[in-house]
């Protein structure tokens, strides 16, 4: 229980997070379904979860694993609003292309 | 070291390229292949870093082949989500990294967030989402017909979906990202090593226990179950009893040190909960919007 | 009854002055307004006099005295009769320390007198002249706002109140002037006045900084207390003590409308009359003088001050009265009336006689009050008319005005035993006193020449007005307004009505000078007993005598109401009895001045010289009795009985009359001189303002948005386009802090 993992191991979870967070940008900027971009956001968060808790590992200090706890939270609000907001704006113009909203067209 | 970072990243990104939904037809199966070389490559190529413990002190190898097969499922998993041209089969390969993700926290010794990943985003947000889906696109797909000259003609999903929007401009940028992100996170060989913070490590159980759990039910669970004298003779010589769980660290460390933290989170919560109730209830007045009602009306 | 009553003086007509802004609000409450203004000014009057009454109980065995210290240094006895009544502290910071405290002491009484008696009277009367006018509460407000801002200047105890009620009354004479705000005029006189007097007003804020610093306190009592000190171990001045009295004298110069800073009271005739009656002639153009007295004994130690006050005090009578030889609008003719007697009260007070000054400050607030308030009079029959060349022979329409304004004009022209003739002649025997003492001084003497020949002048136009307006044959030529001003009611007559007779040598419509709107529905009389005589009475003014009269129909010059008339009445029983009741009363003012911080450093000791086997003030009292006779005579003889006299003479000195009317064209230097060059300079600074400045301010709001045009292109509206976006600046910085961290 007392001993850390070495840096290398941890950065082997890194990576892992990494790719993931890497991924869910990926994802958000080529996939045009509103849908499908906010769980790229989510699987973002994945990367980082893995992170923070991967460094708690590292560092033997449990404030990683709370932190995780507040991005579940945030999470849990975003997906709320944004689950909301995208029912909204499929009620609009009936579909989820994310290219069919252009207001701010210069 | 860093430049085989790099060569990966560069490979993983055109492994990726090759994966993504285009007008035309992709080698989907050769990134694929190619992708899954590439990280076997990069960890092979890592793993000579790795002390004899492989890293993980008391623990050995067989905790680190979980982690390489929990690792390849929630890459692997990733890569559908972006890459599925089916939003509903997107969201279910989520539910896949939200599982391998979790199988990672276990390994990490966070089985409270293990099991609070498994719960909270494979239960509840992902099933949100999954409902959403459904919701928009129940009558069929909506958006248009489809593309019969591309190479998903007998893919029926949505024009949205099939195809990639500035696959290669997106990816770059990503990779890039992610070369920066690894060059960070892995020490080079010249370069001292990051080290625990000695200062933040946690308190040892027995101080825990003595200074602050002064009440702590297990002890008295364990006098309990004195009657069924075998189980308990058991756990106190293992010393199970001894140890303080990941989920009463964690509950110590919320309520203890993020007090506020905690106390806005639940107005977060709170506020968004109102919010999607309000967004979902209320029209937004725009020129739209009422000409969408008028004709409803109309038709009426 | 106690002297502490003083402390609720200024707050009874600044508690009047909140009523009477609330009466604004309401139409029907109007009339309110009149009766609260005059009730809380008159009960401030009434305060005053108990506050005298305590004092005469009190005062003499040396009542009060928290600041007997400062006074009782030289004499306790004679000076030590100061009261001060603390309100509060204003402020205290360091070492100074301002109270809203009161000083009171004789000084202050007579002033208060002045104040709230003058002020109740010209109230009553205003009540019944703005009758009509639209904005009636807002002129009573406007006046309780005076009267508190002036019974605050001379009741303050240290220098920072008093600049306060200075430049309060400062306001209330802006706001006063430029009351009919729709006349272009009368906002540029507002204007004016108010600018003239913060020229005069920045020396006195300076020279009240140079005494704190010098002195170390503003409190009043303590400086004249401290310069009696030094003045006592004789030491000489420094430079502070001269420049201090000089930077002070600057202040009342443009309050009491001296040289040079006396150009903005002519002008701020534009105000209503009952104004020009209270401010303007009795109160606050004063307030210079008293000013100088209150503070007679730091004059008196910078050995040069006093003579330049009397100088300047003279020379402005003189200059003044000068200019209202040639003057035709009656209020202008009072203004510089006013103008050059603050300058008597400026020589007398110049002259180390305080007391004189006041006297005559004190008999001059009733006979100029009542004079402006008869002027007013008839304006307000004449529907606005002021000009001398289009009223004659009033008297048989008017009578009580006319009387009236004879005892003003008797007053101010000094005819034997009335109130004018005693403070004048006061003022006159201390500086003929000092010019032929032992100690005397040849300046003193060409002073009370000059006093002389003023009294001469002033007799003479006195009478010019009054004979012009009040004697010879009747006849006038209604002005262009109408009572008060009254734009809710503006005058309507049917063309219909219209007749022109023409029963004289005249033909309808000659010259005159009403407005084009007018001509249509005035009839044109020419009375049966009117004169033909040459057209032209004076050079500058070709309309001459007034041989065609318009007059309205529905409207004839008329008498003044009772209540109207009621406090001209007590004015003039003022200007005629003060004088008697003074010189052979009780010697009221100058007792009541000698015993305030008035007191000059130095008893004047001089045995009085004897000039032709009189005592020299009874000799000065013949002699400007005979002047004053002469000067009437002959302004009856030109103006009443001999009018093409006047003419004749007139067209003999065309240039001397012509700069006379147009004032020494001091006005127009004025303009050339320090107008003009500033207003040039402010559009030089415009122009740079405009172009530079602003040019620069465009220029830097013009660029970004350039920019924001030319990038406004690169937006697609792609939610996607922002992401990317965002990941690429991301992915940037993290290179950039990956590159910098190794």
């Amino acid at each position: 229980m007392d001993a850390p993992i070495s840096n290398i191991a941890l950065a082997h979870f890194l990576l892992t997070g990494a790719v993931l967070f890497c991924l869910g940008i990926v994802g958000f900027l080529t996939r045009r379904n509103l849908i499908i971009m906010f769980l790229c956001t989510e699987m973002m968060f994945q990367g980082v979860v893995i992170s923070l808790v991967a460094f708690s590992r590292f560092h033997l200090n449990v404030t990683g694993q709370t932190f995780v706890i507040f991005v579940l939270t945030i999470a849990a609000a975003e997906a709320a609003l944004a689950l909301g907001l995208v029912v909204l704006l499929f009620r609009h113009k009936r579909t989820l292309d994310a290219h069919a909203w252009t207001a701010l067209r210069g | 070291m860093n430049y085989a970072l790099y060569i990966a990243s560069a490979l993983g990104a055109v492994a990726l390229l090759m994966m993504m939904p285009r007008h035309r037809p992709t080698p989907r199966a050769l990134g694929g292949l190619l992708g899954a070389m590439v990280l076997g490559g990069l960890w092979l190529f890592l793993a000579r870093f790795l002390p004899d413990d492989w890293g993980l002190p008391g623990q050995g190898g067989a905790v680190m082949a979980y982690y390489y097969i929990f690792s390849a499922i929630a890459i692997i998993a990733a890569v559908r989500v972006i890459t599925h041209t089916r939003p509903v089969y997107a969201a279910l390969w989520f539910v896949m990294v939200v599982l391998a993700t979790s199988g990672l926290f276990l390994l990490l010794w966070a089985q409270f967030m293990a099991l609070a990943m498994v719960i909270i985003y494979g239960g509840a947000i992902l099933v949100t989402y999954v409902f959403v889906i459904m919701l928009a696109t129940q009558s069929g797909y909506a958006a248009g017909p489809a593309l019969s000259t591309t190479a998903g003609a007998t893919d029926d999903s949505a024009d949205y979906d099939r195809v990639a929007w500035e696959p290669v401009a997106a990816i770059a940028t990503g990779f890039v990202l992610l070369a920066v992100l690894l060059t960070v996170a892995f020490p080079l060989p010249g370069r001292p090593g990051l080290e625990p913070n000695a200062e933040a490590a946690m308190v040892s159980d027995t101080d825990l226990r003595a200074n602050v759990l002064t009440n702590r039910p297990s002890d008295r669970l364990a006098l309990q179950v004195e009657d069924g004298a075998g189980l308990a003779a058991i756990e106190a010589a293992e010393g199970r009893g001894e140890q303080v769980s990941n989920i009463e660290r964690v509950g110590l460390d919320l309520f203890e040190s993020h007090p506020l933290g905690l106390e806005l989170a639940g107005v977060i919560l709170l506020v968004s909960l109102v919010g999607a109730v309000v967004i979902s209830r209320q029209r937004v007045d725009d020129g739209e919007a009422r000409e969408a009602g008028d004709a409803a009306e109309g038709r009426g | 009854m106690s002297i502490d009553l003083v402390q609720y003086i200024p707050w009874l007509p600044a508690g009047g002055a909140v009523l009477c802004g609330l009466c604004c609000l309401k139409p029907a409450l109007r009339k309110l307004a009149a009766v609260i203004c005059i009730g809380s000014i008159f009960a401030a009057f009434v305060l005053s006099v108990m506050a005298y009454m305590a004092m005469q109980a009190g005062g003499a065995a040396g009542a009060v005295t928290q600041d007997a210290a400062g006074l009782a240094t030289s004499d306790a006895a004679a000076h030590g009769t100061g009261h001060i009544v603390t309100l509060w502290t204003w402020m205290s910071v360091g070492s100074l320390d301002v109270g809203m405290s009161y000083l009171v002491d004789p000084l202050t009484i007579v002033m208060l007198f002045v104040v709230t008696g003058v002020g109740t009277l010209v109230a009553i009367y205003a009540a019944g002249y703005m009758s009509g006018d639209r904005g009636y509460a807002r002129f009573f407000a406007y006046v309780c706002i005076f009267i508190f801002a002036m019974t605050t200047l001379v009741l303050a105890d240290n220098l920072v109140l008093l600049y306060l009620g200075w430049e309060g009354v400062g306001l209330c004479s802006y706001l006063l002037i430029g009351y009919y705000y729709q006349k272009p005029s009368a906002v540029a006189a507002a204007k004016k006045a108010f600018i003239v007097n913060r020229i005069g007003d920045l020396g006195f804020a300076l020279g009240i900084f140079l005494t704190l610093t010098h002195w170390g306190t503003l409190s009043l009592a303590d400086v004249v207390g401290q310069v009696r000190d030094v003045a006592a171990t004789g030491a000489a001045p420094t430079a502070l003590d001269i420049w201090i009295p000089f930077l002070l004298m600057l202040g009342a110069f443009g309050k009491s409308a001296q040289i040079p800073l006396y150009v903005w009271l002519p002008d701020a005739m534009e105000g209503p009359t009952p104004v020009s009656a209270l401010i303007h002639a009795a109160t606050m153009v004063t307030a210079g003088v008293y000013m100088i007295a209150r503070l007679l004994p730091i004059f008196d130690y910078a050995q040069y001050a006093l003579p330049v006050v009397a100088i300047v005090g003279t020379l402005t009578a003189i200059f003044a009265a000068t200019i209202a030889l040639c003057q035709y609008d009656i209020k202008r003719i009072y203004a510089y009336s006013t103008i050059s007697q603050l300058g008597y009260m400026f020589l007398g007070v110049g002259v180390v006689s305080a007391a004189s000054g006041v006297f005559h400050l004190f008999t001059h607030a009733f006979f100029k009050a009542l004079l402006f308030l008869t002027a007013g009079s008839v304006m307000h029959a004449l529907a606005g008319q002021l000009d001398l060349r289009k009223m004659s022979g009033l008297w048989r329409k008017m009578p009580v005005t006319a009387g009236l304004m004879l005892i003003g004009c008797l007053a101010l022209a000094g005819f034997p035993f009335t109130a004018g003739f005693y403070s004048k002649d006061v003022i006159l025997g201390a500086a003929m006193a000092k010019g032929m003492g032992e100690h005397g001084s040849w300046l003193y003497f060409a002073l009370a020449v000059l006093g002389l020949i003023t009294a001469f002048l002033t007799a003479f136009y006195t009478f010019r007005l009054w004979f012009r307006v009040f004697m010879g044959p009747l006849a006038y030529e209604m002005g262009d307004e109408h009572h008060g001003q009254d734009d809710a009611h503006p005058p309507v007559t049917p063309p219909s009505q219209t007749t022109v007779h023409t029963t004289g040598p005249t033909p309808p419509h000659t010259p005159l000078n009403t407005p084009p709107t007018h001509h249509q529905h005035t009839v044109t009389h020419t009375l049966a007993h009117s004169q033909p005589e040459p057209p032209s009475e004076s050079p500058p003014a070709e309309a001459g005598t007034p041989h065609a009269i318009t007059v309205e129909h529905h409207h004839e010059p008329h008498e003044m109401s009772f209540l109207m008339n009621a406090p001209l009445v007590i004015l003039a029983l003022g200007a005629i009895l003060l004088g008697v009741w003074e010189h052979y009363g009780p010697h009221f003012i100058e007792h009541m001045v000698e015993t305030s911080t008035a007191t000059p450093l130095v008893e004047a000791h001089d045995a009085h010289p004897m000039v032709a086997g009189l005592a020299l003030h009874t000799f000065m009292m013949i002699l400007s009795g005979a002047i004053s006779l002469a000067g009437i005579g002959l302004a009856a003889y030109f103006h009443w009985f001999n009018r093409p006299a006047a003419d004749r003479v007139a067209r003999s000195f065309p240039g001397l009359v012509r700069t006379l009317a147009n004032k020494y064209y001091i006005d127009e230097f004025n303009d050339a001189v320090i107008v003009r060059p500033l207003r040039m300079l402010g559009s030089v600074f415009f122009i740079i303002d405009r172009m530079v400045i602003d040019g620069l301010v465009t220029l830097v709001g013009a660029a970004p948005r350039a920019l924001g045009m030319s990038f406004g292109r690169s937006q697609q509206g792609v939610l996607q386009g922002y992401g990317l976006g965002m990941a690429a600046g991301a992915t940037v910085v993290a290179l950039l802090v990956a590159w910098a961290t190794w």
